[in-house]
């Protein structure tokens, strides 16, 4: 039982009066790449908030259970002392993660800082190289508005990287991208897990990222988990008629 | 018969002390009945192609013909005649305040009841014409921007990523849509996306657009299965299937 | 009509009563009811108040929707002079064109509402500029609408809210203005009522009579609070949607 990274027992959470998330419940080994997928309004993005916790989100039911400890309703002190180092996020909008008009180092120090982590720009110029950005040095140089949308989305990962979190969630990590960009930025989150074995929770709604990163895969839909299993089995044999319709919905490449 | 076509098409602009030049001697031709793919990336200036082909910006140089009479330089207000726009955000193209009927009825001569057949053939119900753009859903109201442009009795749909904000399964009905009206209604219609796959399920002929030029033209068997250009063969291969 | 006493009849034997049941407010330096002076000045302040604001609400919505929606040299042309007149302070360039036009309401109002609309049009202006490239701009260019047909139809509609809503906020100021003017003697003319000229008639005799001053004064104050409250309310209220 204490194997499991994190496991979320039957969480309920809500912005106000209804769930947005209705008892979801399943756990991720250390390692693991597990994907919820879910179209618009299926809670999927709720849930990575409930797990993040650093939200107005109010969790109405069940809890969650990090490396053993029970983060479900954790004061803020304590939990921001988790974030990072624990748990990394990557956002949907990586723009919004940083301010665009500021200095991309000077935010990197400030952030590390707050961890009590060390500034070492050649630990953070490996970092950017393993994702893909050779001249790291001169691109924290520049200010985020400066920056591509893929550009700054890799930054993204690599801030969130440079905690060795031990869980990494990742909310549309790759749906503001374009297709050649996104799918590097697929490449890199597969290498990250190979290397460091982090453990990543990526919520999509795209069946072909799913498909091609996660160990488990997840269907949600209207705040509920509807189907879970090993991807294999999702693919091939679903047994929900909403999970066949999605993947019959997908467009395919006609040859 | 080719119901539009332009012709060394030229536009540039300065932003951020960088010339950009979402469009460089780009050629095409629609014809009658068609569905023409146009893929690229962000920056490819398949979005500016559309702007200039509808006359909401003007291009550099080049020419702008529908059935053989040139409009290079005309407005909105005049390619309206023949040509629709539908847009991404699909709740953007109505007005926030005005209930569909009225919007509808805005650039249509039709009654009420060719309105209700229009709306019915593109799946919608009667109810839904009282009602504003804010309290439809994103679907109903793709469909209904697809039934304006019918009543205005269009030859040309343009559409700019038409489903790219939409869901998975409300994009493939969508889809479905824009492929039986082209059947029933015979409008010619272009489409733009970033979805390779999504292109090629519906789309006769494909272009490939990179930097503001055309890499690649062609059927789409032949785009898909034999591409020349080697940028094409990156879009491909960077489709993660499912 | 609700004014108990007749507002302009003076009376040699009621000069500068304290407030009495027969007259509440008292009696100023020509034995006037105060009360009812008050009572009709409402009418001349809030009323002249009301048209200003409309009449350059108006003026500036349409001609901020036209720079906005066709740029290009008009507006270029209209929005300088709404700088110039926005780099005097709205009081001074008043006062000075109040002084020009000699005294009267309506030159208090002009002497206003040449900056006034500068306001209105600057937000219509940048409304217009945020909704003018929305789809249903474009689509309805593609219906064949001109675009004064889009102004009125598409982009009023649009814009209308947030610059009315800046026009009941302006209500406070512009009462501010026209009582100011008429204190300085470049508004209303005696003997008409009104609570500017009320308090800088009775201010000559503040020491004998307080409550000449004091209740058109208060009756300024109230009214201003009372519709910067509903501006921000309604202001609120919009934000809440």
């Amino acid at each position: 039982m204490s194997d499991y990274l994190l496991k979320i027992n039957g969480i309920s959470a809500s912005y106000g009066d209804e769930d947005i998330v209705k008892s979801v419940s399943f756990s991720m080994l250390p390692g693991e790449i597990v994907c919820i997928v879910g179209e618009s309004g299926s809670g999927k993005s709720t849930l990575i908030k409930a797990i993040h916790g650093m939200s107005d989100l109010k969790i109405t039911g069940g809890n969650i259970v990090f490396d053993g400890t029970d983060i479900t309703s954790l004061p803020a002190k304590d939990r921001r002392k988790l974030m990072g180092s624990g748990i990394g996020l990557i956002p949907q909008n990586p723009g919004a993660s940083f301010n665009p008009i500021r200095k991309l180092d000077v935010q990197f120090r400030e952030s590390l800082a707050a961890h009590d982590m060390p500034f070492d720009e050649n630990r953070i110029d490996d970092m950017l190289r393993i994702i893909g950005l050779q001249h790291g040095k001169s691109v924290l140089k520049n200010r985020p508005f400066e920056l591509s949308g893929g550009m700054n989305q890799r930054i993204a990962i690599a801030a969130a990287m440079m905690f060795e979190p031990r869980l990494l969630l990742c909310d549309e990590a790759t749906s503001a991208l374009d297709v050649t960009t996104a799918g590097a930025v697929v490449e890199e989150l597969l290498k990250i897990r190979k290397t460091n074995g982090t453990s990543i929770l990526l919520v999509t709604h795209h069946l072909g990222i799913a498909r091609k990163m996660a160990d488990n895969i997840g269907i949600m839909k209207d705040g509920r988990l509807i189907e879970y299993g090993s991807t294999d089995k999702i693919f091939d044999s679903p047994e929900n008629e909403y999970t066949k319709k999605l993947i019959r919905d997908v467009p395919r490449l006609k040859k | 018969m080719i119901v539009l076509s332009g012709r060394d098409l030229n536009k540039e602009y300065i932003s951020r002390d960088r010339k950009v030049r979402p469009l460089q001697h780009v050629d095409f031709d629609l014809h009658q009945g068609e569905i023409l793919g146009i893929v690229g990336e962000s920056g490819s200036g398949k979005s500016t192609l559309l702007k200039v082909i509808s006359g909401i910006e003007k291009p550099d140089s080049g020419m702008l013909y529908h059935l053989d009479k040139e409009y290079t330089g005309s407005k909105p207000e005049k390619t309206g005649k023949f040509l629709q726009m539908i847009f991404q955000d699909a709740y953007g193209s109505f007005d926030p305040k005005m209930n569909m009927e009225k919007s509808l009825k805005e650039g249509t001569a039709s009654d009420r009841n060719e309105i209700v057949r229009v709306i019915g053939e593109v799946g919608l119900s009667e109810d839904l014409l009282d009602r504003r753009p804010r309290h439809l859903s994103g679907g109903q109201c793709q469909r209904m921007s697809i039934a304006r442009a019918l009543l205005s009795h269009a030859d040309v749909l343009l559409c700019d990523e038409i489903t790219s904000a939409l869901d998975v399964t409300t994009q493939a009905q969508v889809i479905k849509l824009l492929m039986e009206i082209r059947d029933m209604e015979n409008v010619s219609i272009i489409l733009v996306s970033h979805d390779l796959a999504l292109v090629s399920m519906i789309c006769d002929r494909i272009m490939v657009m990179k930097d503001g030029v055309v890499v690649e033209e062609g059927k789409t068997e032949d785009v898909i299965n034999k591409p020349s250009d080697e940028y094409t063969r990156k879009l491909l291969n960077s489709i993660i299937a499912v | 009509m609700l004014a108990p006493n007749d507002p302009y009849a003076t009376n040699s034997s009621l000069i500068r009563q304290a407030p009495s049941a027969a007259y509440l407010f008292g009696t100023d330096n020509l034995g006037r009811c105060v009360l009812s002076r008050v009572l009709v000045g409402a009418r001349t302040t809030i009323a002249s108040t009301f048209f200003l604001v409309a009449v350059s609400f108006l003026i500036g919505i349409i001609i901020g929707m036209l720079c906005g929606f066709y740029g290009g040299i008009v507006d270029d042309i209209l929005m300088r002079v709404a700088d110039l007149m926005l780099a005097f302070p709205q009081m001074v360039v008043a006062i000075a064109v109040a002084g020009i036009l000699g005294g009267g309401l309506g030159g208090a109002m002009i002497a206003l509402g040449i900056t006034m609309w500068t306001s209105f049009a600057r937000l219509a202006r940048s409304h217009t500029l945020s909704i003018k490239n929305e789809p249903y701009i474009t689509a309805a260019r593609l219906q064949g609408k001109s675009g004064l047909q889009i102004m009125m139809t598409h982009i009023m509609p649009n814009i209308l809210e947030p610059v009315l809503i800046n026009a009941l906020t302006q209500i406070g100021t512009t009462m501010i203005g026209i009582s100011g003017l008429s204190f300085l003697g470049l508004g209303v003319v005696a003997p008409q009522a009104e609570w500017g000229s009320m308090i800088s008639e009775a201010r000559a005799y503040i020491q004998i009579a307080p409550w000449a001053v004091l209740f058109p004064a208060a009756a300024t104050v109230i009214t201003i609070v009372v519709f910067n409250y509903l501006g921000d309310a309604v202001m609120e209220y919009r934000k809440a949607e």
